[in-house]
Order: C-alpha cells, then structure tokens, then sequence
C-alpha cells in the first residue's frame, strides 16, 4: 500500500517550466502587456505567425522595440498604434472596423438574421389556419361531381 | 417573380465566392504593408556605408526624387534585381541604397567587421552592376523599422518632399517597374 501511494504520488508533480525570461521588465504589468502585445502582433515577413512565435529577424526588431516602448511607459494601444503607422493594419491580429473591413463584421451577424427571418417567414406561412365554409363545402362537392362525370364519359 | 429569385440565390452566393476564392489565387499577401505611404520620411542619421566619418540624414536626401532600395549581400533576390536596377540609372533614376544588415546582434558577434562588409559589396556590385549613387547602413535595422521594411528587397519612392509615394515589397522588374512606379515617375516630372 505504502509504495502503491509512493508511486501515485511520483505521477503528482508540476511540470517545470522550462521557458527563461528573455527581457527582464521594472514590473509584473509591463510584463504582462509586453507577453499580450507579443501574442497580438503579427511578424510581417512570415505572415501566419505573431512576433512571439517568430524568429525572422523583423520579427526579432519588432519584439525589442516592443520591449523599449513598454519599458518607456508606453500603453497597449500605444504601442499598437506605433507599430500600425509603420507597417499598416496588417501588423495587428485585430482588425479595427473601417469601410474595407466592414463587410467581416456585418457580413455573418446579416446572415444570421436573413436565415432567421427565412425560417421565421416559413413557419407563418405553415401555420395559417384553414377556413372551411358551407360555401367551399358546396363547391367542393360540385367538383367531385364533375369530375366523376368527366371520368364516366 | 419572388420565387425564382429564392431559386438563383445559391447560384449567386456560388457565383460570388467563386469570384472573392479566384481573385485570391493571384493576389500578393505582401502587398499590403502600406503604413507609411503618403507621410514623410521619418527622421534619420545614419553612416554611409563605404566612407566613414560620413553621415545621412534624412534632410539631406530632401530635393531630388529618389528610389530607395532595401538590400544586402546575403540577400539573392537582391542580387538579380541589381541589373535592372543599374539600366535604370543610366535612364537617370536616382536610386539610393538602405543597407539592411542580417542578423547583426553585438552581444553574440562582437565587434562589427566594416572592411569585411565593404569588400563583400563591392566585390558584388563590380561584378552585378552598381545601381547606387550611395548607401546607407542600417546597422541595427532602426531607420528600416520606421519605414515598415520586413526583409529585402523593398523599395521606397520619395518625392522631392521627402514624402513617401509607394512602398513595394519584392524584387523590381521590367513587369514591377511599368505597372507601378513608371506612372507615378512621369507624374513627378
């Protein structure tokens, strides 16, 4: 008993992480800004990566001027907004709503709603409830009436 | 009428992203990285790169309209543009080069060997065609950050301003030069 608890216990350790850090920062918060900024910049020579992932060398600059200007005091948006003068939209995994990029945010919330109003319209339709008068009831028995005719003859 | 309409829908949703998916087999993903077009050249002292003592800024570059061209030895896309680059000039375009060192950390490589770097060039330029009236040496990659360079070759249009007019990522073509930059060119003068 005592070594089958010994041995579960072995399976009970935290796993080391085994990541050093590169840049060291004044505070916890420009850490943190700095790790979130990294992940949400993207290199723009290997396009499919962010700047934390990537080591092309732009890649490489873009995460030490990073470091600089959050080390300056410089806030998320402001280190967005520099990195987006330089090298456009296209350097920010989050795309700010412009009338080119419009079209990605109406776009799905338009289908839904057109998909939501086609099954809305159907259901009414499905749903009208019959009338039935004396008035059909005569024309229907009149129609019966000819057609059997029309099929005798 | 309103039936037939409901009828074509999915053919025209079809027929939309056909087009939208189609469009984007042929389109460049680098094309796209115009940050600093239509703003000036962004503030600069740099060294030449093959005389020393001597330093640029981008001041001085102001009054004439120039290409500057991104590049580097190690860079072979650059190296094949260089012919083109070179008929150019003798057209009188004044090409500029920005000289983007790969790779350069002092902490790893120690000091920088200069007079390595300089016969690497002109060993090239003597041998593809030397399409520059200077470079600049853009050691740490600082003024190519400014101007949302991600690698080489790219290359600037900067008007007699110092405005940027384009900014293009890739090699310059005979293709490249006709359909991008030759229109603007006649604009300028």
């Amino acid at each position: 008993m005592k070594w089958l608890l010994f041995s579960l216990s072995l399976l009970l350790t935290t796993s080391a992480l085994a990541q050093t850090d590169r840049y060291v920062f004044d505070t916890d918060e420009q850490a943190v800004r700095f790790e979130e900024l990294t992940k949400e910049l993207r290199c723009p020579k290997c396009q499919n990566q962010n700047i934390a992932d990537s080591d092309a060398i732009v890649a490489k600059d873009l995460r030490e001027r990073v470091v600089e200007l959050v080390k300056e005091g410089n806030t998320k948006d402001e280190v967005i907004d520099y990195m987006i003068d330089r090298y456009g939209y296209f350097v920010h995994y989050d795309p700010p709503v412009t009338p080119a990029t419009l079209v990605l945010w109406v776009l799905p919330v338009l289908i839904v709603i057109v998909g939501f109003g086609f099954i809305v319209i159907r259901q009414r339709k499905a749903s009208v409830k019959q009338t039935w008068s004396n008035q059909d009831e005569v024309l229907l028995n009149k129609l019966i009436e000819q057609n059997k005719r029309q099929e005798q003859s | 009428m309103n039936r037939k309409l409901l009828a074509i829908a999915p053919l025209l949703v079809f027929a939309f992203v056909c087009v939208f998916l189609y469009q984007g087999l042929f389109a460049n993903p680098r094309e796209i990285q115009t940050g600093r077009i239509g703003h000036e050249m962004p503030a600069f002292t740099l060294p030449d790169l093959m005389q020393d003592n001597k330093q640029w800024t981008n001041e001085a570059l102001k009054g004439e309209v120039y290409l500057l061209n991104v590049w580097g030895t190690w860079c072979p896309t650059c190296l094949a543009e260089l012919g083109y680059l070179t008929k150019l000039r003798e057209q009188g375009v004044k090409i500029i080069g920005l000289y983007y060192v790969q790779g350069y950390d002092a902490d790893f490589d120690g000091p920088f060997d200069m007079q390595a770097l300089r016969t690497e060039v002109q060993d090239m330029l003597e041998r593809a065609g030397n399409p520059y009236q200077f470079n600049i040496l853009d050691l740490h990659r600082t003024l190519s950050l400014d101007l949302g360079v991600s690698g080489a070759p790219e290359t600037f249009l900067i008007d007699k301003n110092g405005t940027i007019l384009l900014h293009h990522t890739g090699d310059i073509n005979p293709r490249v030069w006709r359909s991008k930059f030759a229109p603007m060119m006649q604009e300028l003068k």
